[in-house]
């Protein structure tokens, strides 16, 4: 059996809403006030409240955990914990090797600097003796697909070149624990794929992640999640089971949202052929998705796209940013504008999926960001269903026509 | 132990204040017109003013060392103590980004602030150098004991360097206020005219570390002197307890930089 990397021991940690006090001058004219400040039954003074309450981790090699939660929750204090640049105020933390964090890539950058020179400073910043910068400096800059510009000053570097040379760089440290922020979205798409590549290799040579995002495609590549909310740890246990609880929390608060009539986020109906509203659908049958949004700010050239994500683990496909069914407005409504309460209808000439249970992904976004505009992880939910009339067992119902054709009618009838 | 622990730690980072006095260094020259020419432009240009008004003005006594040597041989060091501090009390707030996303130990920022105002003190050197020569006066034997001069002016400056980085992070006027004092400092330091034998500042020699280690720069290189005299042992004192609270308070507070950064 082998040590945890790391362990977390009933963790506390508080934090402050503002600085208490940010000058020499406030320090003076605070003084009394302080001296009288009281804590209250909860261990906290003005303006204090917990981060995080009574959490406990432990993570092998080669484990994913996954943190989900609402803004707030404290999953940006768990990774902090973890990577020291914050401290419990009780219990203990505790990392077996090496932390590298794709946090803040490039933080310690020097616009003036080449590549070459930055290369060795921020290898020196992760924790690499420049002797081990040198060794890794090839592969660190074909990692990084930038062999022609390292003797350029960064601040020449586009944003994605600057990312790809800082996590080329941070790929190179040998970390024992790794720390994702969100999904990465750095450099065009092959190059986030080779980083999503290298992650995975990472893990299986032992390497413990943790990962904080809102993606749940991404969350379900997990071992386990943790879902945090208000510093307290609601549940940790299997992707299904956590995702599910999360978003049948965050699915009452949509629905609570709904009646004020303004959350904004993008919501999805599916139709029949005779525009009934239905929550069920034979596999073969035409359908229709309708999905309303109400945009506060004109989106050019909107892009909608539609998630479909079966409840079946098996049907979730493993690599981030890929489902098993996508439909997608893409290349279509380019010279569109559209704000305030808008509506989009997408036809679909058969559900050709997977029977089963499916929840629904829609995101709003202008053709020209990466970053998606309005996101809602539980726009719709309807079944897929077994043709009444067909025999089968199978999973996935193709529309099928059968005809005797002539040739081999003739030799049968021989 | 726990202070044993970190600073084993500390020591595994020193390769880390290298590399950032080198980022400092070279930034600073490598895009500017004058490139190391900054190092010296300070201490040569109040060298200039200062000969113009004690040489030529109020005449002050030096000896036999004419009074722009006397002078930049107070001026080089000054300048070094003052760049210390100057450019320590900022590290973190400039490298904030750093401090709130990646861990290392946090000392490095102000000691490698250390590390490069030593660099443009070795530059600086340089012109000494030239000065000497051009007037024809030969440094003494005592040139040799200079380095443990230099060693406890570095530790002073280091010790105070942590606590102005550490203090400015917690209240950040401190840099303010640190302006006036290294103004006031540099007056109270007897930098540019020879230290009064009696009245009321011979006491200061003892509090002020910096005035016995200027006169002791100044004895050992031009004066032919060879050795210490007992102020200049209190400086080290100073200078080693500066040093050793300095770091002891810094690592006291650097547990909460990453929130207050």
């Amino acid at each position: 059996m082998s040590e945890p990397v790391m362990r977390m021991d009933s963790v506390w940690k508080r934090l402050r809403r503002r600085a208490e006090v940010s000058t020499l001058a406030e320090l003076v004219s605070g003084l009394p006030k302080r001296l009288t400040a009281r804590r209250d039954e909860d261990g906290l003074r003005d303006h204090e409240f917990w981060a995080l309450r009574d959490l406990s981790l432990r993570l092998m090699p080669g484990e994913t955990l996954g943190i989900v939660g609402p803004n707030g929750a404290g999953k940006s204090s768990v990774l902090k914990l973890l990577y020291r640049i914050f401290r419990p105020d009780r219990g203990s933390v505790h990392v077996n090797g090496r932390v590298t964090g794709l946090i803040e890539l490039g933080a310690g950058f020097h616009p003036m600097l080449t590549g070459r020179d930055n290369v060795f400073i921020n290898g020196a910043i992760l924790g690499l003796k420049q002797r081990e910068i040198r060794r890794k400096y090839d592969s660190i800059v074909e990692f990084a697909e930038l062999a022609d510009f390292m003797d350029m000053p960064v601040k020449n570097f586009s944003s994605g070149m600057y990312a790809r040379l800082a996590f080329a760089v941070a790929a190179h440290a040998d970390p024992a624990l790794l720390l994702v922020d969100e999904v990465l979205a750095v450099g065009d798409a092959s190059f986030q794929n080779r980083c999503h590549e290298w992650i995975e290799r990472t893990r299986r040579q032992g390497c413990a992640i943790v990962m904080v995002s809102h993606q749940m495609n991404v969350l379900q590549s997990a071992s386990r999640v943790l879902y945090l909310k208000a510093g307290r740890a609601v549940v940790l246990g299997a992707p299904e089971a956590v995702i599910e609880r999360y978003l049948g929390d965050q699915a009452d608060l949509t629905h609570t949202a709904e009646h004020s009539g303004d959350d904004g986020l993008p919501h999805a109906d599916l139709l029949d052929a005779d525009g009934n509203v239905i929550v069920e659908s034979p596999a073969h049958v035409p359908v229709r998705f309708r999905v309303h949004v109400t945009l506060r700010e004109p989106v050019k050239g909107p892009v909608v796209a539609l998630d479909l994500l079966h409840e079946d683990p098996r049907f979730r496909v493993s690599t981030p940013g890929a489902n098993l069914a996508q439909l997608s407005s893409f290349g279509t409504l380019r010279d569109e504008t559209v704000v305030g309460a808008t509506s989009f209808e997408v036809d679909v000439a058969g559900l050709h999926l997977p029977v089963g249970r499916y929840r629904v992904a829609v995101t709003v976004r202008a053709h020209d960001a990466f970053a998606a505009t309005i996101r809602n992880e539980n726009a719709l939910r309807f079944e897929v269903v077994r043709p009444s009339e067909s025999p089968s067992q199978a999973l996935i119902h193709l529309e099928q026509k059968w005809r005797l054709c002539a040739a081999s009618a003739a030799k049968a009838g021989q | 132990m726990s202070i044993a622990r970190d600073l084993r730690e500390l020591i595994s980072y020193r390769e880390l204040v290298t590399v950032f006095a080198r980022r400092e260094i070279r930034a600073r020259y490598r895009h500017s017109l004058l490139g190391a020419g900054w190092a010296v432009a300070l201490p040569v240009g109040l060298t200039l003013i200062f000969t113009f008004v004690f040489a030529r003005i109020a005449p002050v006594d030096t000896g036999a060392v004419p009074y722009p040597i006397f002078a930049y041989i107070g001026l080089l060091p000054w300048q070094l103590h003052a760049n210390i501090l100057n450019g320590s009390v900022r590290s973190l707030i400039d490298n904030r980004s750093l401090v709130i996303s990646v861990y290392f130990a946090r000392e490095v920022l102000p000691l490698s602030r250390v590390g490069s105002a030593c660099f443009d003190f070795a530059v600086g050197a340089t012109v000494l150098v030239g000065l000497m020569a051009w007037y024809g006066v030969a440094p003494g034997p005592g040139l040799l004991l200079v380095p443990l001069v230099l060693c406890a002016q570095v530790s002073f400056g280091a010790g105070l360097a942590l606590f102005a980085a550490g203090g400015n992070l917690l209240y950040r006027d401190v840099q303010y206020v640190l302006q006036v004092v290294i103004t006031m400092w540099m007056f109270g330091s007897a930098v540019v005219y020879p230290i009064p034998e009696t009245g009321w500042f011979i006491w200061l020699k003892y509090v002020n570390p910096i005035t016995p280690m200027l006169d002791a720069y100044r004895g050992l290189i031009v004066g032919g002197r060879w050795g210490f005299d007992p102020p200049f042992y209190v400086a080290c004192g100073i200078s080693l307890l500066t040093l050793v609270l300095g770091w002891l308070w810094f690592r006291r507070v650097e547990r909460r930089f990453g929130e207050l950064a």
